[in-house]
């Protein structure tokens, strides 16, 4: 996928300085490491063998600068590589953000809040963690050939020995073990499950003590969980025996080492201590060349989190822009002409500063309503327009400054009840005796500053709705659109907060799409919607007096 | 409400708790150790075998004299391969089993926690418990404690093998520890307060994207983009910037080691250099106790890395002992009540959640068997403090709730919740033995088969949690159905409309008539059209009754409750043609 490799090459160009200096450093890092077993051998050879002490207090020094050095390198290098991988996330994460909130939406159908968070989160950090494999691989590589000059500059056959048996041994492994790694891949994916599992029953457990499904809920988890455990015993005893597979070639790996070394060494072709650094380095390339079926998962897993993000970056949005301005101010004249949309008809014309009910008989019909109105979607059909302005010729976020969609299950944010509200000050009474929220900020320790949680957990639902209506009537939009603003709130509260949105959006246009009749009661008129089309049209008490339909909806 | 979270076990009973989920795999344990330490000492000889090729290179041997060492280097790569392979499995036998132990046990408990201790710590609390801490004990059980095991027996073993090989080695080689002891204590203190705020910050970028993506139409009908913009790179910016504090830590780290790890190397070539000219050893002896301390280098980063996930390990297994031991609740005392007919029997019940805030003051009521009432009210009027008395969720403060012989109570809330898996299954968590014509029999009582049959794989159909998503309506329909498959002869219902929508709300109402019948009910109403279709309506306000009667009783007495409907209806009684709606039959 090339929108995929586009993100991915981004990624590293974006951070290329980062990722060039990590590169450089963790090749000297690398060096470093193939120096230390090679410097061991020099010194037991020119130093111990030979009883110099000149010589070992020189190749002493020599260590040590060694030392300093790849300690050094490892520890910048490192830095800018997880210094690249994280803000390459963050970046990602932001753009993704982004993308989600543009006003013409789009990314959230099909796509569950929980999948576009994991997209934002883990993959964002996949993608930068290819810096640091990118870093690491170079390094790796710059180790290899460090090593590999060394071994073939000590010895022809021993370097080639080496070269080409550490590669065949890795890939051995690698062979050995995929059926394995197969296996165990699927298993540990089962095995998560019963963490999964507790949560959720934990997460449900008023649910589960309502009907006393404790011990079954117990039970289940049980067996959730012994099924797991065998998941995992056999994933974990594939991963042992993987494991002692590679120490035993490795070992045997050596020994063929040692004994061509040796022999080479017993036929004076090399000294004895440039046998003691091959069989060092030896050991030592086992490090590098595995960093190297490392960097290529990393690879894989990036290129696969890249494509994701890239899927959510290109989605088409939802509705289209456009470029005409809406009136100044606008009166708020909504105009609904032959709009047809998923099984609704609608002809409807609302005057400025009017209050106008809707009682759909199919819930569904209201929200695809409300959808059109606030642009989450455009009608299959006809033209929406507000003070003789077509919708699709304006910018959703201009239209949205004028005309505000209310959900039904509008999401509060974490803050205060006052940061939610975001009223202006001098309207914030007001507003809040309006929406009944001054009866909920009295019931709170802190009153209208006290804190509310993530989506508004902190509160009851009555007091959430409150909240969220005060919210949309504090925005103070020419067109105001509720949807079921009072379903979890009692009913002597609901009589209030019917007179209070009467009184505060007196001559503002306000549709309200519910089937509660103390709302309908203060609208001037009401719409009813039966099978799709305009039923009937009148104020309520007249509908509950002539319409046998719209008395079953509304009051039975 | 003041919180009083969940208990958390001290040290030495964590230990303890440890020991006894250890006991009955006791042999195991024994035998898992002793060949890890066999595989490890076994591989230990690798480097003499090295350092013998050397002296025979020293002492100008023949070659044939090479293939004795030689084959035995394979042998010990074999064996090591092998009895390590072995080990590793028999350790991770033992910590998958008592971890699934520790779970299950975790579990059991958890969910037979009185709500009220539940809900005093805060939902977060168990939830936090049962995620981050079971999976953090998994983690360190998986990878950290093998590594971490393993690496310490490489270090004992190799520290013991520089011993034999000769004692001098041993002490040049401890000259690093004091290094690296003053190093892992200095990181320990850092990293620990560090990593708990990463894990701080992580979730709170994880929040803030979750609250910002899943209130996105919110976001974008108040044109607060820019905000919330602005809030999600202000929280992924701290996770950054923490994480590069932990990652400059863990360098530093490093740095300080390859400083232990060059003075003690160089304390080893010193010593092999005088021992080599005093004659005290073979220059293949130097060799070996060279290629020793390099070979350390790797296992003692690794342990010491990981002292700190032991740390927190240990730090979650605490909290999970400390549900653990909670003692068993005591059994709900079955008070019997004085008539047959009376199926719940409520005499001068108070409650209070707070010391000095009474939210009840002396309730009496009594419901008869198979009875339905309606509780209603303002807000704060104290239904659903009276509801989850009698559902036994709380313990009263004052007075009593008794129930006719053998009754049962089940309650559902607005507290909506589809457990992950198929429909099926989570319908059988009510009734684990019924069949699926019950489940479909159940469905079809609350409307909800019409549905059910058309989702992708009907019954079968995963839902929940990363799963088919339903409605708030078919959610609080399911939950109806599994109060049909529990089948209590007392249901209390609170607001379970509230979440559906008015228009879901009537389809519940009728899904609610269907799946009441036949029980004793008692209903927290907030439609009062629901209200109207019971037996008994009782009207409360400020912690107390104040009428009691018939809807139509109540609707022609002047007094709360024809108010209510007034203001409820948005109409006077008079207005409505026909203001009785039907009675169910």
């Amino acid at each position: 996928m090339s929108a995929g490799r586009d993100v991915l090459w981004g990624a590293v160009r974006g951070q290329r300085r980062d990722v060039l200096f990590g590169s450089v450093l963790g090749a000297g890092h690398q060096a470093g490491e193939v120096a230390v077993p090679v410097l061991i051998g020099v010194v037991i050879d020119q130093a111990v063998a030979r009883g110099d002490l000149t010589a070992l207090l020189g190749w002493l020094a020599a260590l040590a600068a060694v030392y300093v050095s790849l300690s050094f390198s490892f520890r910048y290098g490192a830095r800018a590589g997880e210094r690249a991988a994280e803000q390459t996330g963050h970046e990602l994460r932001l753009q993704l953000v982004r993308r989600v909130l543009d006003p013409r939406g789009g990314t959230e159908q099909g796509r569950l809040p929980g999948a576009l968070t994991t997209i934002a989160t883990e993959d964002a950090k996949r993608v930068g963690a290819v810096n640091m494999a990118a870093i690491m691989g170079i390094g790796a590589l710059f180790g290899v050939l460090v090593g590999a000059v060394v071994l073939l500059w000590i010895s022809l056959p021993l370097g080639l020995l080496v070269l080409l048996g550490t590669p065949l041994l890795l890939f051995a492994g690698h062979l050995l073990s995929k059926p394995l790694e197969r296996r165990s891949e699927a298993e540990q994916e089962r095995a998560a499950h019963a963490s999964g599992v507790a949560t959720d029953l934990v997460t449900g457990l008023r649910v589960l003590k309502g009907i006393g499904a404790e011990s079954a809920a117990v039970a289940r988890y049980r067996l959730t969980s012994r099924e797991s455990l065998v998941a995992t015993l056999r994933a974990a005893r594939a991963e042992s025996w993987q494991y002692g597979m590679v120490l035993a070639l490795t070992g045997g790996f050596i020994a063929v080492v040692a004994l061509i070394g040796g022999r080479l060494a017993l036929q004076g072709d090399i000294s004895l201590g440039q046998l003691v650094s091959a069989v060092g380095l030896a050991l030592f390339l086992l490090g590098p060349l595995e960093v190297f079926s490392w960097v290529n998962a990393e690879l894989a897993q990036g290129r696969a989190s890249a494509g994701r993000i890239a899927e959510v970056l290109a989605t088409p949005p939802a509705v289209g822009t456009g470029t005409r301005a809406l009136p100044d101010p606008v009166r708020g004249e909504l105009r609904l002409r032959d709009v047809r949309c998923d099984g609704l008809t609608l002809d409807l014309a609302v005057s400025p500063g009017e209050i106008v009910g809707v009682v759909a008989t199919d819930p569904a019909h209201a929200t695809t309503l409300l959808r059109c109105l606030g642009r989450q979607t455009d009608p299959e059909a006809g033209v929406i327009e507000l003070d003789g302005v077509p919708f699709t010729e304006v910018d959703p976020a201009d239209l949205r400054l004028a005309i505000l969609v209310a959900e039904h299950d509008a999401d509060l944010f974490e803050g205060t009840l006052r940061t939610n509200v975001a009223a202006e000050e001098a309207v914030l009474d007001r507003v809040l005796v309006a929406a009944g929220v001054d009866e909920v900020a009295r019931g709170l320790p802190l009153g209208v500053d006290a804190p509310v949680i993530e989506r508004g957990r902190s509160l009851s639902g009555g007091q959430r709705q409150r909240v969220a209506l005060a919210r949309a009537l504090a925005a103070d939009r020419a067109v105001l659109v509720l949807h079921d603003p009072t379903t979890a709130v009692d009913t002597v509260t609901e009589a209030r907060i019917a007179g209070g949105l009467r009184e505060i959006r007196q001559g503002r246009t306000t549709l309200v799409v519910t089937t509660s009749p103390a709302l309908l009661a203060v609208t001037d008129r009401v719409v009813l919607l039966d099978g799709g089309r305009v039923a009937d049209l009148a104020p309520h008490a007249e509908l509950v007096r002539r319409n046998a339909v719209y008395r079953a909806v509304v009051l039975a | 409400m003041s919180r009083e979270l969940l208990p958390t076990a001290t040290p030495a009973r964590t230990r303890a708790a440890v020991l006894e989920l250890l006991r009955p795999h006791r042999a195991l344990a024994i035998a898992g150790f002793s060949v890890m330490v066999g595989a490890t000492a076994i591989g230990l000889l690798t480097q003499p075998l090295l350092g013998h090729i050397v002296d025979l290179v020293d002492s100008r041997s023949a070659l044939d004299a090479l293939t004795l060492p030689v084959v035995f280097l394979v042998i010990v790569a074999v064996v090591q391969g092998g009895a390590t392979g072995l080990g590793l499995s028999l350790i991770a036998r033992l910590g998958e089993t008592v971890l699934a132990r520790l779970r299950e046990r975790f579990v059991g408990r958890a969910l037979r926690l009185p709500l009220e201790q539940v809900e005093k710590a805060g939902s977060g609390d168990l939830t936090a418990r049962v995620t981050a801490d079971v999976s953090q004990v998994a983690e360190a059980m998986r990878t950290a404690l093998p590594e971490l095991a393993r690496s310490v027996l490489v270090i004992i073993l190799t520290m013991f093998a520089l011993a034999v090989v000769d004692w001098r080695f041993l002490l040049a080689a401890l000259l690093a520890v004091p290094f690296q002891a003053h190093t892992a204590r200095w990181y320990v203190r850092d990293a620990v307060p560090l990593y708990a705020r990463q894990r701080i910050a992580g979730g709170a970028q994880q929040q803030q994207l979750l609250e910002t993506i899943g209130g996105a139409s919110t976001v974008r009908a108040f044109r607060i983009e820019d905000e919330h913009a602005g809030r999600v790179t202000e929280r992924s910016q701290r996770a950054v910037d923490l994480t590069m504090r932990g990652v400059w830590l863990v360098l530093r780290f490093y740095s300080r080691l390859h400083v232990a790890e060059y003075i003690g190397l160089a304390a080893v070539l010193i010593a092999g250099f005088l021992m080599v000219r005093g004659g005290l050893v073979s220059i293949g002896t130097a060799t070996a106790a060279a290629l020793y301390f390099h070979g350390l280098f790797g296992p003692v980063n690794t342990a010491l890395v990981l002292i700190d996930d032991a740390q927190s390990a240990a730090a979650s297994l605490a909290r999970l002992i400390g549900v653990i031991d909670q003692p068993e609740p005591p059994a709900r005392t079955a008070e019997v009540t004085a008539t047959p007919e009376e199926a719940v029997a409520v005499a001068g019940l108070r409650h209070a959640y707070e010391e000095g805030r009474p939210v009840l003051h002396g309730i009496d009521l009594t419901i008869g068997r198979g009875e339905r009432v309606a509780l209603v009210g303002a807000s704060g009027a104290g239904k659903t403090t009276l509801a989850r008395l009698i559902a036994g969720v709380h313990v009263p403060a004052g007075g009593s709730v008794r129930f006719g012989a053998s009754e049962r109570v089940a309650m559902i809330t607005q507290d909506v919740h589809v457990f992950a898996g198929s429909l099926a299954d989570d319908l059988r968590l009510a009734r684990p033995e019924a069949t699926d014509a019950e489940l479909r029999e159940a469905l079809t009582r609350v409307d909800a088969l019409t549905w059910a049959d058309t989702l992708p794989d009907g019954l079968g159909t995963i839902v929940g949690e990363g799963g088919h998503r339903l409605t708030a309506t078919q959610v609080q329909q399911v939950a109806l159905a599994r109060l049909i498959l529990a089948d209590p002869p007392i249901a209390v219902l609170d607001e379970a409309t509230a979440e559906a929508g008015s228009a879901g709300a009537r389809v519940l109402e009728k899904a609610i008539d269907q799946a009441i019948a036949g029980r004793t009910a008692l209903i927290v109403a907030h439609r009062l059209s629901q209200a109207a279709t019971t037996d008994r309506v009782v009207v409360m306000d400020d912690g107390r009754i104040v009428q009691i009667g018939h809807h139509t009783a109540l609707c022609a007495t002047d007094g709360p409750y024809a108010t209510l409907w007034t203001t409820w209806t948005g109409l006077r009684v008079t207005d409505i043609p026909d203001s009785n709606p039907p009675v169910p039959e």
